[in-house]
């Protein structure tokens, strides 16, 4: 196991990663950049090291000033959490050359599936199915419209470098492919400096269901079963939970198994997330590849009763896995409200800010995992998560009783939050009878 | 410290001035003492992050590398040079070397006042600045962090 570990990351998953440390024995290395001087959960690390000026550019993602951190800590590996370095292949390059370990897949792992195009031709490979699509980059206007007219209308344009949903633009018909085209490639060069266009048949009101998949370095990898993301507002992702409910068993099973032969193919271990869509007639489709720990890992957590964190890290320093894919019974229902400081009454404004007071819920079944204190100002630099609320119960119609309950016990002033927006959700009927598919917010928001 | 003194109260002032005094005489750059759940760790130069333990003890200032000088009235007017990276502090270009600057000295912008080691690249650092050094913040070969002051400069001297 590991002495030392090096946390290249902040707020919520930096913590959570620093509590993962202290329950192993592991000593923590705490990087941070002066937005975040001060910031409380600091104070659990053994050591916090300044690494840059607020822009994350200049701080978080400064590879050198990590390392050099790194290296004045005296740690063994990096984790890197999730955003930030966690998917740069070259970054997980440079600490294997500076004998660091890393906290994730190998770095060819990384690029294989990190790249979406690549991904989408590991998923053939292991005999996954993918979206409709075009086979690579579409080299130009003619051939998306060759292409669309193949698979059929209405058509996805996406970015082969994107994520977050930059440089996707849907297209009804041949007229639109002509702007969607232009819009699609000219957001992708300016938002991830890679102009790269693949096509998809668009799935009209799609479920998003990933799988979460864990391996080890001895060539086990088991899947924990599925996560339902499908309340997303604009791709962002509000509201998980597990089981994903009118999901036929059937499916999860073949969705499951999917996903473990394509982290097989792809020689994956550690954490990771195999994302799928699945449409109005229950047949799924491979969308990407997540390499790295997720948000929402906590509603797999709950389920499964793996600790997602600790096992990566155990994973890391080479340990064997311990379970067996018939180990992982899941238990109950689990649903995860992303509480962000934004104000749903104004378009969603991010309101970075202090926050003069917060009342964590408590109780059975409730976790609140949040880096966020009375006295914290929330910095307007990076994202605006404030907590993750966390409900764990026999039944969905129970956790979402739990959940509604834990959201007006939880109290942070000071601040606006999407607290209103996930009462919303809760109270919606279409939600409890599980009627989502990823445009159910922007409707229920249109009226 | 005796057998019989035992660690008692880690945190009793008197205490931690004494392992301090220790640490200069015998020229140790870090002890870390643990006793139940009860622990204090001091580093010579560089920042210091207070430790885990059950009494939140006031973190053990750093030791500077320079005899503690009474901070003059006119502290205000000072000029810090701050570390622009991540890395291992050195005040001469090598061991045999004289170091680059030291307190009295007079120096300019461009002077070259110590080196950061980072990465096994040794990026010389220029002042940046005018004026006399007044102290040397930071111990020979420790560590520093982005920002951290390393050389206070009093720019009227």
């Amino acid at each position: 196991m590991f002495k030392r570990i090096l946390i290249a990351n902040r707020g919520e998953i930096a913590l959570r990663i620093i509590r993962a440390c202290r329950e192993l024995g592991v000593e923590t290395v705490a990087i941070f950049s002066e937005a975040d001087r001060g910031a409380p959960y600091l104070e659990l690390a053994d050591q916090a090291i300044c690494v840059g000026s607020a822009r994350a550019a200049d701080s978080y993602l400064r590879i050198d000033r990590v390392i050099s951190a790194a290296e004045i800590g005296n740690v063994q590996a990096i984790h890197p959490g999730y955003g930030f370095l966690s998917e740069n292949a070259h970054f997980a390059e440079v600490c294997r050359s500076c004998d660091i370990g890393f906290i994730g897949p190998t770095p060819e792992t990384m690029e294989r599936v990190g790249d979406k195009n690549s991904a989408r031709a590991l998923a053939r490979e292991a005999g996954v199915p993918t979206v409709p699509g075009s086979n690579g980059l579409v080299a130009n206007e003619q051939e998306a419209v060759t292409i669309a007219r193949e698979i059929g209308f209405p058509v996805l344009l996406k970015a082969t470098a994107g994520g977050g949903g930059k440089g996707m633009r849907v297209a009804a018909n041949d007229l639109s492919l002509a702007s969607a085209w232009q819009q699609a490639s000219a957001e992708a060069q300016a938002a991830f400096g890679n102009a790269g266009i693949y096509i998809e048949r668009y799935i009209e009101r799609p479920r998003h269901v990933e799988i979460q998949i864990l391996g080890d370095q001895h060539g086990t990898i088991v899947h924990l079963w599925e996560r339902d993301c499908s309340t997303q507002r604009r791709h962002q992702k509000l509201i998980e939970e597990s089981p994903s409910p009118r999901l036929p068993p059937e499916i999860r099973r073949k969705m499951c198994e999917a996903a473990v032969r394509l982290a097989k193919t792809a020689g994956y271990y550690s954490a990771g997330t195999v994302e799928f869509i699945v449409d109005q007639q229950d047949n799924f489709y491979f969308i990407e590849v997540n390499a790295r720990i997720q948000v929402e890992h906590p509603v797999s957590e709950m389920v499964t009763g793996i600790d997602l964190v600790k096992a990566q890290i155990r994973i890391a320093a080479g340990e064997k896995l311990g379970f067996k894919q018939q180990d992982i019974v899941p238990r109950g229902h689990a649903i995860e409200c992303r509480i962000n400081a934004e104000d749903p009454a104004s378009n969603f404004r991010p309101c970075p800010g202090r926050i003069d007071r917060i009342i964590s819920p408590g109780g059975y079944g409730v976790r609140f995992d949040s880096h966020a204190t009375t006295g914290y100002t929330v910095p307007p630099h990076y994202d605006s998560l404030v907590g993750k609320l966390i409900v764990h119960q026999p039944t969905r119609q129970e956790a979402i009783q739990t959940m509604i309950r834990a959201l007006r016990e939880l109290r942070i002033e000071g601040i606006k939050t999407t607290v209103p927006l996930h009462l919303e959700v809760l109270a919606n009927t279409a939600f409890h009878e599980a009627q989502m598919d990823t445009t159910f917010v922007e409707r229920m928001l249109a009226g | 410290m005796s057998a019989a003194e035992n660690l008692g109260d880690l945190f009793n002032a008197k205490r931690v001035r004494r392992l301090i005094k220790l640490m200069k005489e015998h020229d140790l750059s870090e002890i870390d003492l643990k006793q139940a759940d009860q622990r204090v760790r001091i580093r010579r130069g560089g920042e210091f992050v207070a430790s885990s333990g059950a009494l939140s003890a006031p973190a053990a200032r750093s030791a500077a590398a320079e005899p503690s000088v009474r901070e003059p009235v006119a502290d205000s007017r000072m000029l810090l040079i701050k570390s622009p990276m991540v890395g291992t502090f050195y005040r001469a270009s090598g061991p045999d070397s004289a170091v680059f600057v030291k307190v009295g000295d007079r120096i300019g912008p461009e002077k070259t006042v110590c080196i950061i080691e980072a990465m096994k690249v040794f990026n010389e650092i220029p002042a940046g600045v005018s004026g006399q050094v007044v102290a040397v913040l930071v111990e020979n070969g420790a560590p520093v962090e982005f920002g951290q002051p390393l050389i206070k400069v009093d720019p009227e001297a």
